[in-house]
């Protein structure tokens, strides 16, 4: 039953998270870049170990980014940007230490709870949705993308993301082996030998989290890093575990609110951990002292970041629609070992799923224990110049778009191609999130729309098919309502803020 | 025949899908282009702004030095087919141009570590992709 469990298998999962912990650390790569430019290690190393590696690398990617939010004041990941509001004034008053101690620990817990939730809730939400029928899949995919588009900076701009990356996913053959005629279309004829399964799914993760990255770093001059003089750890550590007697709540609560925000859709961790936050602050009995140096505002923010990573693993496991980014790339694993995600995954390969959990928990325990007994040590992974690691990742950026589809030159074109398109995207406000989603789903959505009307010939099946169809579409058209409710209340909160300035 | 049913036709039905996605994005696309209109006559100004404000040697540079890079491998490569030394020969000086690129401070001191990595990285994921896990590089 835990015959995965080898040396290899714990040393990969160690090796990942030291690797995560590295890439958290560093303002300006994330998590996400982490796993989409060590997916092609992943290749020779078959399933479970691969995973071990990538899940390492996101339990390190996301607690990673606690360290420059505390010793810097400047956010590793973005979704540990609300740990910067009470973990840099701690440390300026020379408690970085047991600021960094309390984001460990709330990390650790954030990451156990959220797995617990995975654990129990992933099997049943599978079980339930093998009953799905070509409508009803469509429909979830509906909603997983009007559920990000509504949860962007912008609704509109959301959905746009989001459909354009189905469009783009729909470039190519219409393969035979989802039912379609093998016809090609959306391709120019010269462009058919490159194109005939359109752009790979591996290259445009890696040149969207990996190569828009450094552009963007670029653009800003690639900012220097910060010396071992920068880092406010402080003096000898004055924490104590005592410190949580009175969080016990926060924690439960903030870790609850990190693994929902995962279960959504696209929702990164910015969103959890601010959600996170301001529950914690509206809770408390002094919430004037939230952004002082709180120790609760840090015990939330981590918590319910960290929360995200079981959180996010539960629509990919139980449904096939990734949680976030870098679920997304996980799909890209799966995808290189020939296996597909969705309700029947977790039945049918009991050893991969088994191993997933195993590997996040002992990721978690990794983390811990690196950051925790080795915070001095580890706080120095800030220092790492950018100008040795960023080439590095260039280079491993190309050897992952070549190998993936064991060599083809267009792959690395194509890591170009998105790699500027990320770039773009961020300009003219564009979402990532629902893009890559879209892109993921968009073939699967096809299938399933097109197989659906071959099957009823009716568009009405779409409302009619079940209860579970009209729920989704209650589900859709609140989520879009409400969406459209809350940024008309926004513009309008905006527009009195100036009228009064 | 009710008008909400459907005969899929199979000969066309690889565009079926792909026209209705087109069209909502180009309804969306229509529907940004009115709601931000006066932002889109402005953004002339945005554009010059992030021009003006990028650090044009370090982008423009990145993106220069990848595509000679990406141009150079495979030519490189044939020279010595399925060997992967497209590769390796192309990323020593890659990885050496971009580390310099990005560097602050260029002198000899700190033009040394990068050297190092730019000997060592390649070499080891040369060894790595094409030696242990049998994967071809150009």
């Amino acid at each position: 039953m835990f015959e995965f469990i080898t040396p290899l298998f714990c040393l990969l999962i160690i090796g990942g998270t030291f690797l995560g912990i590295i890439f958290g650390s560093i303002p300006g790569l994330t998590a996400t870049m982490a796993v989409a430019v060590c997916l092609p290690l992943t290749f020779p190393l078959g399933l479970e170990n691969g995973l071990a590696l990538l899940l390492g690398l996101y339990v390190g990617g996301i607690s990673g980014g606690l360290v420059p939010a505390v010793l810097l004041g400047i956010p590793g990941t973005p979704s540990s940007i609300t740990t910067t509001f009470d973990g840099f004034p701690m440390a300026a008053s020379g408690e970085g230490e047991k600021a960094l101690r309390i984001g460990i620990v709330s990390s650790f817990v954030g990451g156990l709870i959220s797995l617990g939730i995975l654990f129990a809730f992933a099997p049943t939400l599978a079980r339930f949705a093998i009953e799905f029928s070509y409508v009803e899949k469509f429909l979830i995919i509906l909603f997983a993308l009007t559920v990000m588009a509504a949860l962007s900076k912008d609704l509109l701009l959301g959905i746009f993301s989001g459909v354009l990356g189905i469009f783009l996913s729909l470039i190519g053959r219409y393969d035979i082996s989802d039912g379609g005629n093998g016809k090609m279309r959306l391709v120019p004829q010269e462009w058919d030998y490159y194109l005939d399964n359109g752009f790979s799914l591996l290259p445009v993760l890696i040149g969207l989290f990996g190569l828009a990255a450094i552009l963007e770093q670029a653009e800003i001059g690639v900012p220097k890093g910060h010396s071992r003089e920068d880092l406010k750890v402080g003096g000898e550590s004055t924490f104590s575990f005592g410190i949580f007697r009175n969080q016990a709540g926060n924690l439960a609560r903030s870790s609850f609110i990190g693994t929902f925000v995962g279960i959504l859709p696209g929702v990164g961790g910015s969103a959890a951990s601010l959600l996170g936050y301001s529950n914690a602050k509206t809770f408390s009995k002094h919430p004037q002292t939230f952004g002082k140096g709180e120790p609760a505002g840090i015990v939330a923010s981590e918590s319910a970041n960290n929360g995200l990573t079981g959180g996010a693993l539960v629509p990919l496991l139980s449904l096939g629609i990734p949680g976030d980014a870098t679920t997304a790339i996980l799909v890209g694993a799966f995808t290189l070992q020939g296996i597909q995600v969705g309700p029947l995954f977790i039945g049918n390969n009991p050893d991969t799923w088994n191993a997933m959990i195993i590997a996040m928990l002992l990721a978690n325990v990794a983390m811990f224990m690196m950051m925790y007994i080795a915070i001095r040590h580890m706080a120095l992974v800030v220092t790492v110049p950018k100008h040795i690691l960023f080439p590095i990742i260039l280079m491993m950026c190309v050897v992952g778009a070549y190998t993936i589809n064991y060599g083809i030159m267009f792959d690395v074109w194509t890591l170009l191609i998105f790699g500027i398109l990320g770039w773009l995207m961020v300009k003219l406000r564009l979402e990532v999130a629902p893009f890559i989603i879209g892109f993921i789903l968009g073939p699967s959505s096809e299938v399933y729309f097109v197989k659906s009307l071959e099957s009823f010939g009716d568009l009405t099946i779409f409302f009619t098919k079940s209860w579970i169809a009209v729920v989704l579409w209650i589900l859709i058209i609140g989520s879009l309502v409400g969406s459209f409710y809350m940024s008309r209340r926004n513009a309008d909160q905006n527009a009195s803020g100036r009228a009064v300035g | 025949m009710a008008r909400t049913q459907v005969t899929i036709d199979f000969e066309t039905s690889h565009l079926i899908f792909p026209t209705i996605i087109a069209t909502v994005l180009t309804l969306l696309f229509l529907t940004i282009v009115i709601r931000d209109r006066s932002r889109i006559a402005g953004s002339g100004a945005y554009w010059r702004q992030t021009f003006a404000s990028m650090d044009k040697v370090r982008f423009f540079g990145t993106l220069v030095l990848t595509l000679i890079y990406f141009w150079l491998m495979v030519p490189v490569g044939n020279m010595w087919p399925n060997t992967g030394m497209g590769f390796l020969i192309c990323s020593v000086p890659y990885v050496f141009a971009v580390g310099l690129l990005y560097l602050h401070e260029r002198s000899l001191r700190n033009m040394i570590p990068v050297a190092i990595m730019a000997a060592v990285a390649p070499p080891l994921a040369w060894w790595l992709f094409s030696y242990i896990f049998f994967l071809s590089l150009p």
